[in-house]
């Protein structure tokens, strides 16, 4: 195959020409295109699809994928395969278009899609058909069809076409579609039913809503009528009580005629007025009371002056007194403080120095640098002695250290030369395995010429030594292939003559019997007989012409003439005897004519027949004479060869397999001479090897160890030579570094020394102004140092302390002076008292005099307010009174206590009037729009019994019309109702629309449910039907292939019966213990897979052109011994078509190499 | 100088042939399509003002008994009426069997033609006689036109009859005529009905079937409605034709040949239904779509006919406007010569496929698969079991045809791995 551009490829080739059909190994790494090949190799059978995704690299119009093809029949084909909607099949020079019939006709009617199934299989498929085989319990119909075809997911297939019909339809279901749909049309049917309307139905109520209409007019007439009646006698009857009562009214009326009419309002005015007066009166007391009151209290009070215009500067000396007071409390605490930090500094002095009081202390405070310069001394003093240290602690360690390495160094041995070693073996590793190729060769040959021997004896060739073998004149297949010929002729000759022979003598022999059942029906005239009977006629007429004619007749001849007529007594009668006979023999000849014809041509046919038996008998005895002939050629042919020979067509195979022997003998030399010269090469490289061990001191183990061992015993030796000499490198680079190290720490404590001697110098300078000797620690100069600090700083707190209390007391004597001249001027009185209390006095007595002050302003408003209340009380009083006059005059009374009298008769009158209007107003509603005279008189002419029993009457009658209108009523409202539904509605043709539009979804529905079932049926049927041409075959193939693949973990498979009665595969441990498929363990289903898609697909190609088998990395999840196993099974399976095997295990192709016959085993890489 | 209608075949209330419903359908603008035609007639007859609207005969369907129908047809008379336009009708075979005619009243200005002699019923205002017979019963035999009177002098004759003329396809052989006996009748106009396909028989003087006034299956293609005749004064006669229907029925034959995918068929009908839409005046349409041809596509579509289906019925939602209802998808599909495989493979597939020859080439094994559809096929409604696209579950030749579908669907569903190896 030729990926000329393609994926990622460009003008690359695969080889897999190579290995008769062969097994093809192809390795690639991941990302090498592995997939990229396997699908360029479908898409040059098949073409490449319309969104190809290997355009990468090449665009579409360059996509090109060629390769060689050489078909079981015909020629080989080289083509060339590009993108595009047509005549994408080229000429392998890409030169021309080639029919795509050609490359059909190879492919055996495998399309795209079978081919996927049946001649690919990938990791994937093994992994499905796997979990099938368990999932599916092992149905037998299922594997054999799925074996036979490479279909994985056939169950999956079935159950979807089922459930799929099952969504559908179910003979009793109501849930799937169809039947819904079937329910839904009966009940659009139902519905139908009922909206439709039937004509009459209507014209029915059409003709009772008129009736109803009709009657119901007359009806309303009649009750109208009533009712005008019955209302007028209601009226009167209801206005005859009114009547006589507005006659009292207007009697009473009359005499209540002269009373004054009031207001109505009249009584409550006069009492409101009589009210307010009796308030003003209790107004106008309580106001001359109070104002008596506030007028004693203003005069009681007591305001002195001249305080309320201090009031100020008597607040704030108030406010400072607070301040004053604590000021002097503070002075105190401070007093105390300052006493006890000088008390502290002179302690400090004293422990420091005896000779100095506080007050000459200024002579020993340090200068700033002074400090410093003591501090950084302390610091230098400390890094020297810290590194001398050290310094001194080091030297003897290392010391040690060094005599460690050096005791190592002298225990390790002394290092061999071992260079030679190192050449021969890096010279050459591959004699290992190709000795161990060697000696599997060397038992192969044995193998074989066993084979060859055996093979010879059953050609009965016991006693021919091997050697002569060659030499053996056996005749070629076309001499015995001509021999054969001449012996079939010979035979078929024979056989012939015996055909004919018997046809002849069959023929004579019906002859001879027609003659004879002739003869036996009633003898034939023949012509001889009438010649003979005429003669004899003919010889008497002589006779009797002579008498006749009167001349002398020979009695003697008259007499022989009786004698031929037995019972004639005359010539006369013998004569007409014999012209009798002669006329009736001639009359039968003419009358049988027939018969006298057959039984001449039988008689002709009988001699010719009996000339031909002579004939044949001939012929036969020289055909048998040639056969004799032929045989002895044919021993003759033999006898050089030494074999009796058997027939040609059995010694043809004979001497095919002469020549196979003799071919594979052949083979067996050329394979003996080239592992004789592997042997000596193998020798030669094992000489040199033992020559450089036994230099080192190893013994020599003589030609019996293989040289793989040898090889290992002299790299373990070389491996410790070269770690000996690693370890003596390393203590020597140890040892130099830890001298280097000693010699370094000596020279850093020298120069440690002598700076700790300049140091000490500068010391002595620094502390002595601290009084201190030259031999004082650091340590101890910076105590002294620090103490001194903390003297000064007391001496100093002590000092500021000092000056807070002289403020104080300035303060206080300011506040005395200001006090004493304020008192002077606002309180005499109290000159002498001490501040505090002048202070506290003054400021009660300004608190005092504020009071007075505000009470006097609020009695002087309210006295103000009081005058006013007084003022309005009075003039109330007047007002009120002179009302109640004027209500006096109106209604005629001398004084107030009159009143209620003249008020009652207003009332009364009043009363009177308003019930005669209502009275007149009853009757005015009463009398239907004539006067209330008129309908006085009116009703005064209607007698009132009478008129009660008329109105009964009325109103029954009132009821009973009524009662019918209502019914009527109620009939045209469910009539108008009934026609207004009949309102030429499309409810039944919309039902009717329904129905259609359900019968179209139906048939929709149904075709697909019946395409869905007779599929599934036609699948079950093509299952089974393979199933029983194939369940043989293909389940006894796959049970040694299984067994192969298994290692002989399992036996093989068998057909059972499982609980439901169903022909299920199991699988057989040695020993016969049965595995049903649910006991095995994925990679075991896997391998019954695959053992099955073999066997499979042997049965397809004992059939079938063959087609390459295209295995996609399928053994990624087998052991080393059923991936071996199965790599041997599947170069058996190349024996009969090409198998490609692609892998990216490399230990899959190594372990290809040492399991697979390297005849057939063809490597190969892509992407490398 | 004046006008009238000539329509026919009314056919109310009938329903639209097996739509199947599904998601998208325009299923509200096709209902009560036959009511709203008629609608359409009423209009029209209002807006162009003419002397008188004549319907020969099939108001509505002979064995349709819901007297609403009637009333819907007295009620929209009854507006013909208000607007002083008069009516007249001759019963066709279907009104003969029909229920409802026997009761139903109609208005004042609907005059039915007799049904046992022909009558002449004169239009003063406009100088018009009008000749007709009705139908006394559903299958009548006769040549009714033979008795109609001879033509009245002076007015403007016309003849209205339900006939199937000389005879057409797919229409009952009711009345039928010659057109040498019409013509001989020496009207000025003939009205004929029956025949749903409108057809202008003759010229001059004109005999005319106005065709339905609304398509209601596949069969009954382009636009449907009425013919409007004007008279002028000198008595000439001018026809047209004016469409009436609110939904069209059309047949879809988009050819596969050569596509390379079920898309690309989609994509040809799509192409093809836009034409279709814009011959349609913008009414919502019915589509019969008849998928045929060689393609490659042959397989992937037969394997997955309910799929493919539903892709079209999409499309055609898609690009219809939501006006669009494919009613039904035939598909006539074969591989290309070229891309069939000469022979059957061996193995189990090959059984497979000897199987499906087998049962092509034997009509009687055909069968017996058919009886897996008895239990379906006893609860199916006999409208499906009859006329000319009944489904025959147990006809070899139906079988056969679906065997056709079941081949690829069967192959492509145990075969289809993909483009992997």
């Amino acid at each position: 195959m030729r990926l000329i551009a393609y994926g990622p490829f460009t003008d690359t080739a695969l080889d897999w020409s190579r290995g008769g059909e062969g097994l093809h190994l192809v390795f690639g790494s991941n990302e090498a295109g592995k997939s990229s090949a396997l699908r360029a190799l479908r898409h040059l059978l098949y073409g490449i699809p319309e969104r190809s995704a290997d355009n990468f690299v090449h665009p579409y119009a360059s996509l090109r994928v060629g390769a060689c093809l050489r078909p079981a029949q015909g020629q080989v084909i080289e083509c060339i395969r590009r993108k595009g909607r047509g005549n994408t099949l080229r000429t392998g020079d890409d030169a021309s278009v080639l029919e795509e019939s050609v490359l059909h006709r190879c492919l055996g009617g495998v399309d795209a899609d079978l081919f996927g199934a049946m001649f690919a299989i990938d990791h994937a498929d093994l992994v499905r058909g796997g979990r099938e085989i368990i999932q599916g319990g092992g149905d037998v119909g299922r594997l054999v069809f799925s074996a036979g075809s490479g279909i994985v997911n056939l169950r999956e297939v079935q159950n979807s076409l089922e459930a799929e019909a099952d969504q559908l339809f179910r003979p009793a279901g109501q849930k799937p579609r169809l039947n819904e749909a079937l329910a839904r049309l009966s009940r659009y049917r139902r519905e139908l039913q009922e909206a439709q309307l039937p004509g009459r139905e209507w014209a029915g109520h059409d003709e009772a809503l008129r009736t109803a209409r009709s009657r119901k007019a007359l009806i309303e007439d009649e009750l109208r009528t009533h009712q005008r009646k019955l209302a007028r006698l209601e009226r009167i009857e209801q206005a005859l009580p009114v009547l006589a009562r507005r006659k009292e009214l207007k009697n009473a009326w009359e005499a209540a005629a002269g009373a004054v009419l009031l207001p109505e309002d009249f009584a409550d005015k006069r009492h409101g007025l009589l009210t307010r007066l009796g308030i003003a009166e209790r107004e106008k007391r309580q106001a001359r009371q109070t104002l008596a009151t506030h007028g004693d209290a203003v005069s009681s009070l007591d305001i002195p002056s001249g305080l309320l215009e201090s009031s100020e500067l008597i607040e704030e000396t108030h406010r400072e007194l607070g301040s004053q007071r604590k000021a002097a409390k503070d002075r105190i605490g401070i007093e105390v403080r300052r006493d006890t930090l000088r008390g502290e500094a002179g302690e400090l002095l004293k422990s420091l120095r005896d000779d100095t009081s506080l007050e000459q202390v200024e002579g020993l405070r340090m200068k700033k640098s002074e400090v410093v310069k003591v501090q950084e001394l302390g610091a230098r003093y400390e890094r020297n002695i810290t590194r001398i240290q050290d310094g001194r602690d080091r030297l003897p360690a290392l010391a040690r250290e060094i005599a460690e390495v050096q005791e190592a160094l002298r225990g390790l041995s002394a290092p061999r030369p071992v260079e030679a070693l190192r050449t021969v073996l890096a010279e050459d590793e591959q004699w290992g395995p190709l000795e161990r190729q060697w000696r599997k060769e060397q038992t192969d040959l044995e193998v074989a010429l066993q084979g060859v021997m055996l093979q010879k004896g059953g050609l009965r060739l016991g006693a021919v030594r091997l050697e002569e073998l060659e030499a053996l004149p056996v005749p070629y297949a076309e001499g015995i292939r001509l021999f054969e010929e001449r012996f079939t002729a010979a035979t078929q000759r024979l056989k012939e003559l015996e055909r004919e022979t018997r046809k002849a003598r069959s023929a004579s022999d019906e002859a001879r019997r027609r003659i004879e059942t002739l003869r036996l029906e009633r003898e034939v005239p023949s012509e001889r007989e009438l010649t003979q009977a005429r003669g004899i006629r003919d010889e008497g007429w002589v006779l009797v012409a002579r008498v006749l004619e009167q001349e002398p007749v020979c009695r003697e001849k008259v007499d022989t003439y009786l004698d031929k007529t037995p019972g004639a007594l005359s010539l006369a009668d013998a004569f007409a005897s014999h012209l009798r006979t002669a006329d009736a023999i001639a009359d039968r000849l003419y009358r049988e004519a027939e018969r006298v014809a057959l039984k001449a041509r039988l008689l002709a046919e009988e001699a010719a027949h009996g000339e031909g038996l002579e004939k044949l008998a001939k012929e036969r005895e020289e055909a048998e004479s040639d056969t004799q002939q032929a045989e002895a050629d044919w021993r003759n042919l033999w006898e050089p060869v030494g074999v009796s020979p058997l027939s040609p067509r059995q010694m043809g195979p004979w001497a095919q397999d002469f020549r196979a022997l003799v071919e594979r003998l052949k083979e067996i030399r050329v394979r003996q001479a080239r592992a004789a010269t592997l042997k000596e090469d193998i020798d030669a490289y094992r000489s040199k090897l033992t020559r450089c061990l036994v230099g080192l001191g190893q013994p020599d183990s003589g030609d019996k160890e293989p040289v793989a061992i040898l090889i290992k015993r002299a790299r373990t030796l070389l491996e410790e030579q070269e770690d000996l000499e690693h370890r003596r490198l390393d203590l020597l680079r140890d040892k130099a570094q830890r001298e280097k190290e000693m010699a370094d720490a000596q020279a850093r404590l020298e120069v440690s020394e002598g700076e700790l001697k300049r140091w000490q110098e500068e010391w002595e300078a620094a502390v002595r102004p601290l009084g201190l000797d030259a031999d004082v620690l650091p340590a101890q100069a910076t105590a002294v140092m620090e103490e001194l600090k903390s003297l000064f700083d007391k001496l100093k707190e002590a000092g500021v302390l000092q000056k807070r209390i002289e403020g104080i007391d300035r303060d206080t004597d300011e506040f005395s002076g200001k006090v004493s001249s304020l008192a002077e001027a606002v309180a005499p009185d109290l000159a002498g008292r001490p501040t505090d209390e002048t202070v506290l006095e003054l400021n009660n007595r300004l608190k005092r005099c504020r009071d007075a002050h505000s009470r006097k302003e609020t009695l002087e408003k309210q006295t103000e307010k009081e005058k006013e209340r007084l003022k309005l009380a009075e003039q109330a009083i007047v007002q009120v009174t002179a009302q109640l006059r004027r209500m006096c005059e109106e209604a005629g009374c001398q004084g107030v206590e009159e009143l209620p009298e003249a008020e009652a008769r207003s009332k009364k009158r009043r009363e009177l009037e308003r019930d005669l209007r209502d009275a007149d107003e009853q009757l005015r509603r009463l009398s239907a729009g004539s006067t209330v005279e008129a309908f006085a008189e009116q009703a005064q002419g209607v007698d009132a019994d009478a008129a009660s029993g008329e109105m009964e009457r009325l109103r029954e009658r009132i009821d009973e019309l009524g009662a019918e209108k209502s019914r009527l009523d109620q009939t045209i409202g469910s009539e108008t109702s009934e026609l207004a539904r009949m309102d030429g509605s499309a409810r039944a043709a919309e039902l009717a629309e329904e129905i259609q539009t359900t019968l179209g979804g139906l048939e929709n529905d149904v075709v697909h449910y019946a395409r869905l079932k007779i599929a599934a049926k036609v699948l079950s049927r093509a299952i089974e039907r393979y199933r029983e041409k194939s369940q043989g075959p293909i389940l006894k193939r796959a049970a040694t292939l299984f067994s192969r693949i298994t290692g002989g973990s399992f036996e093989g498979l068998r057909a059972e019966f499982d609980d439901s009665g169903h022909p299920v595969i199991v699988g057989v441990r040695p020993g016969g213990t049965i595995v049903p498929v649910e006991g095995m363990s994925d990679g075991t289903a896997d391998q019954l897979y695959l053992a099955l898609r073999l066997a499979g697909l042997e049965r397809y190609l004992e059939r079938s052109e063959p087609l390459p088998f295209i295995v996609d990395d399928i053994l990624i999840r087998f052991d080393d011994h059923r991936a071996a196993a199965t790599l041997e099974v599947l170069a058996d399976l190349s024996r009969r078509t090409q198998v490609i095997f692609f892998t990216h295990h490399e230990h899959l192709v190594s372990l290809a190499e040492r399991t697979v016959d390297p005849s057939v085993l063809v490597k190969s890489t892509i992407g490398a | 100088m004046f006008t009238f209608l000539h329509a026919a075949d009314i056919h109310l209330d009938s329903p639209f042939h097996k739509l199947d419903r599904y998601e998208g359908a325009p299923v509200a603008e096709f209902r009560q399509a036959t009511r709203r035609a008629f609608e359409n007639l009423v209009r029209l007859a209002i807006a162009e003002k003419v002397a008188f609207v004549i319907i020969a005969g099939d108001l509505y369907d002979g064995d349709w008994k819901d007297y609403n129908t009637g009333l819907y047809l007295v009620s929209r008379m009854g507006a013909l009426r208000d607007a002083g336009i008069p009516v007249f009708v001759a019963a066709g075979n279907h009104d003969a069997a029909s229920a409802i005619t026997k009761t139903l009243r109609f208005p004042e200005n609907v005059t039915l033609f007799p049904a046992h002699h022909p009558a002449t019923f004169l239009v003063e205002k406009v100088g018009a006689a009008l000749h007709g017979q009705s139908f006394a019963t559903p299958a009548e035999k006769r040549d009714l036109s033979r008795g109609y009177p001879p033509a009245v002098p002076g007015r403007c004759n016309i003849g209205v009859l339900h006939t199937c003329a000389s005879g057409r396809e797919g229409h009952e052989p009711y009345a039928p005529c010659s057109l040498e006996v019409l013509r001989n009748k020496g009207y000025d106009y003939w009205a004929l009905g029956h025949v749903h396909q409108r057809e202008v028989l003759q010229e001059d003087p004109p005999v005319v079937f106005s065709g339905n006034t609304q398509g209601r299956h596949a069969k009954e293609t382009g636009a449907k409605g009425c013919y409007l005749v004007s008279v002028d004064d000198h008595g000439r006669i001018g026809v047209q034709f004016r469409s009436l229907d609110v939904v069209r029925w059309a047949t879809a034959r988009v050819d596969a040949g050569g596509a390379e995918s079920g898309y690309e068929v989609v994509e040809r009908f799509i192409r093809h239904l836009e034409e279709l839409v814009v011959e349609s005046d913008g009414l919502p349409l019915a589509v019969r779509v008849e998928v045929k041809g060689e393609t490659l596509a042959c397989d992937e579509i037969l394997s997955d006919v309910d799929r493919w289906t539903n892709e079209i019925r999409s499309a055609a939602v898609e690009s219809g406007g939501g006006g669009v209802w494919v009613e039904k998808i035939a598909f006539r599909l074969r591989m290309p010569v070229g891309d069939r495989f000469p022979h059957v493979p061996g193995g189990a597939v090959g059984e497979l496929l000897h199987l499906l020859d087998e049962l092509d080439a034997d009509p009687g094994s055909r069968v017996e698969l058919g009886a897996e559809l008895a239990d379906l096929e006893k609860k199916l409604p006999r409208e499906l079991k009859t006329g000319p696209e009944a489904l025959r579950l147990e006809d070899e030749h139906w079988l056969g045809d679906l065997l056709a579908q079941v081949r690829p669907l069967l192959v492509r569903r145990l075969l289809r791995k993909g483009d992997a190896l």
